[in-house]
């Protein structure tokens, strides 16, 4: 089999020397200082993972992946930044989807780990029609709300009441014991629930089915939190609030074919796969979590 | 602050319920009256009909009368009504003690001869002393002046806390920005040097390889078949490309790892030069030098973004605050950059006569809108949207030139753009600021 082909864009050609050394040996790397370059190699050849720079002078990073998506849907998508701002990490979630997000200055064996990763990942989904035929379904799909604002259950009944069974948990509990009889197919989350934040419920969520999508909702801005949820959680879309009624429903819109679309292609499913979690504490909470959830299943026997 | 005395309370704890008299009775009764030693602090008795005031009669006036020859005689029969004063201090239940007070204390007259009378709706309550009224006045006031006094130390400190909150957002922003251009040359040194730790072990490998080989050479020992399988390895290993290729790149990576740190090196000392940690808060210095390491520091948010064009003299130095120089011109330099919607120019000129020293900082962004430009230096005053700026940027620039007894003033052209003229005094004042400057650093 031929090596991956890998391609690296940084406005800085010294962090491209370097990246280029650290993966020759395995991958067929290609790399550029200039976006337009960039899309140019994804139109005409077979790129299994694109890793970028945000902030470049001709164009951010977020936006390069976006067109990449669209270009070259398979790619597997890295943003790799020295800079954390909130802007550019919203972008890199639901414009660039990227797989992860990756800090200047990087750890070289955990960089080549993610990109090994990748591009197995990559490697199995060009195999996959992107657009098949959704299978006929057997269940309904499960919509599962952990907010307590009252508008953004009401919008997802009106967008998906009539194909979706929705289920509104009040707290951690609830949702757990939801999760319980069945899984979901969507999430839709704010990142505190009350007192109780809901970080590691998201995250153990992705690890027991990575079929679930993760849009999240929230007022809370920190950028920390965000790339750790993005990183450890794969969450599909980040929301700010207030949100409007009809972006959050386009997005459920998509996230709900998105599982469809997944569900009927198992190799996509690990194109949204997580690293564990980093937080010393949630991986208690996960622990727990999954412990809990693994007894009420016995109990209810599904 | 009128909680702390409510308006009608007041006045109603200075009433005193005394029975008015009707303008009807003899004067003799006032005299009964006076002479009562229930009355005895009474100054005047009030003048009622159909339960509405009409006047006073004072022991002065009543006296005047009174202690006339034959006065009991003549006019002891006579109705009071004759002899009141009827333009009376009036005070009404429900007004604010402060409104009372002063029209008692316009109205009344010199020596005090009269109480004042308190109504509520226009109907007779009771009386009053002047001097109680007085009295109370002075206990509110004292109150109020002590709540003025706590408002105004909280404000102060409020203040104090705003102006170091305005600091740090400027210094985090500048951190922040610093850090992420530290970032960049330490994300390829740092994996230069793990390449290279990689790259040593596989030599070492190598190296112990050809050691292998010479000693089984010079080893008279070794037998062919030994000697044939070790040169194999060796020339396997001579033959690994991609060592080769790592070999062939490594003095490049390691050039590149030099300049990188030399980069971070000069990041550190611009920030160290922009805080001015180790050096006196005030000192000789050149402008010049606070305007170079402002751009220094502000180089992440212009770059991309703004070209610089520098026009600047000679200048002698001064006696300064650099620091928070640097910080006005950091300042001026950032809200140039944000009010550019598209890439654009930053003139920044220096220059000097013999008593001042001009800096000019000019771009061609969106420029002040008429309206709101006699306001910019206001202290809170913001067009930026609620949590991102403090409005605090331009007034402590403002403060900090003035305090170094220079001045700086805005010119604008919606559209066109925006320049700000700084002059600060070549000698003397700024000497004889210095102290005003250190309590400010």
């Amino acid at each position: 089999m031929s090596k991956p082909t890998l391609l690296l864009i940084d406005d800085e050609d010294r962090i491209l020397r370097s990246l280029r050394m650290l993966f020759f040996v395995g991958y067929n790397v290609r790399t550029t200082t200039e976006p337009g370059e960039a899309i140019r190699i994804l139109r005409e050849e077979k790129v299994h993972v694109i890793m970028s720079d945000q902030r470049m002078p001709q164009m951010q990073g977020s936006e390069l992946l976006r067109i990449a998506r669209e270009t070259s849907p398979a790619t597997m998508r890295i943003l790799l930044t020295g800079y954390s701002d909130l802007d550019a990490s919203i972008a890199s979630v639901n414009e660039g989807e990227v797989f992860r997000y990756l800090m200047k200055p990087w750890n070289a064996e955990d960089v080549k780990k993610v990109v090994a990763e990748a591009a197995a990942i990559a490697e199995a989904s060009f195999a996959v029609q992107s657009h098949a035929e959704p299978a006929t379904e057997t269940a309904k799909p499960r919509v599962l709300i952990m907010d307590h604002d009252e508008a953004t259950a009401k919008t997802v009944h009106e967008t998906l009441g009539d194909r979706c069974e929705i289920v509104w948990a009040s707290d951690a509990q609830h949702a757990m014991e939801e999760l319980a009889k069945q899984d979901v197919s969507v999430v839709v989350s704010d990142l505190m629930l009350g007192e109780t934040n809901v970080g590691y419920i998201l995250k153990t969520i992705k690890q027991l089915n990575p079929q679930t999508q993760c849009i999240v909702v929230t007022s809370f801005n920190d950028t920390s939190r965000l790339i750790e949820l993005i990183n450890q959680a794969q969450i599909t879309r980040f929301l700010p609030k207030p949100v409007s009624k009809g972006i959050l429903a386009r997005n459920l819109e998509s996230m709900l074919e998105r599982f469809h679309l997944v569900r009927s292609q198992p190799a996509l499913q690990k194109r949204q796969s997580v690293e564990p979690i980093s937080n010393a504490q949630e991986r208690v909470q996960a622990g727990n979590f999954i412990g809990m959830l693994g007894k009420l299943r016995a109990r209810i026997g599904v | 602050m009128n909680n702390l005395n409510p308006p009608g309370e007041s006045i109603f704890s200075l009433v005193i319920p005394i029975e008015a008299l009707s303008p009807d009775v003899p004067l003799e009764e006032v005299a009964e009256q006076f002479a009562d030693p229930r009355n005895a602090r009474l100054l005047s008795l009030p003048v009622v009909e159909n339960g509405r005031p009409i006047g006073v009669i004072s022991r002065y006036q009543f006296m005047n009368i009174y202690l006339k020859l034959y006065a009991r005689e003549l006019y002891g029969k006579r109705p009071l009504r004759g002899f009141i004063n009827n333009t009376p201090l009036l005070v009404e239940l429900g007004q604010p003690l402060a409104e009372a007070a002063q029209h008692v204390a316009a109205n009344m007259q010199f020596p005090l001869t009269e109480d004042f009378i308190v109504t509520r709706h226009g109907r007779y309550l009771g009386i009053g002393f002047v001097m109680d009224l007085l009295k109370a006045m002075e206990v509110q006031m004292r109150a109020n002046t002590a709540e003025l006094e706590q408002a105004y130390s909280q404000l102060k400190s409020s203040q104090l806390a705003l102006v170091q909150s305005e600091k740090m957002a400027s210094l985090g922003q500048m951190v922040a920005g610093v850090a992420h251009e530290i970032n960049t040359p330490l994300g390829y040194v740092q994996n230069n040097v793990a390449i290279g730790q990689e790259l040593f072990a596989q030599m070492q490998g190598v190296l112990g390889t050809y050691e292998t080989l010479i000693d089984q050479l010079l080893d008279g020992n070794t037998n062919e078949e030994q000697l044939a399988a070790q040169m194999q390895i060796a020339a396997a290993m001579r033959n690994d490309a991609s060592m080769q290729e790592m070999r062939g790149e490594m003095n490049g990576l390691m050039a590149d790892s030099l300049y990188g740190i030399e980069q971070i090196s000069g990041l550190v000392h611009d920030l160290k030069n922009f805080s001015r940690m180790d050096a006196a808060a005030n000192d000789l210095a050149n402008p010049n030098d606070c305007i170079e390491s402002a751009l220094n520091i502000g180089r992440n948010v212009l770059k991309d973004k703004v070209e610089v064009v520098k026009d600047l003299a000679q200048l002698p130095e001064i006696m300064c605050a650099p620091s928070q120089l640097n910080q006005v011109f950091l300042n001026l330099f950032t809200n140039a950059a944000q009010a550019m919607e598209t890439p654009g120019k930053l003139l920044i000129k220096s220059w000097h006569d013999s008593d001042n020293i001009y800096i000019g900082v000019s771009d061609n962004g969106k420029g002040i809108p008429p309206d709101i430009i006699s306001r910019i230096f206001d202290p809170f005053f913001t067009t930026k949207p609620v949590g991102e700026g403090t409005g605090l940027g331009l007034a402590i620039s403002h403060q900090i030139i003035q305090q170094h007894g220079g001045s700086i003033r805005v010119e604008s052209r919606p559209g066109e753009g925006t320049s700000f003229h700084i002059s600060l005094p070549l000698s003397g004042d700024a000497k004889s600021n210095a102290s005003a400057l250190a309590a400010l650093a």
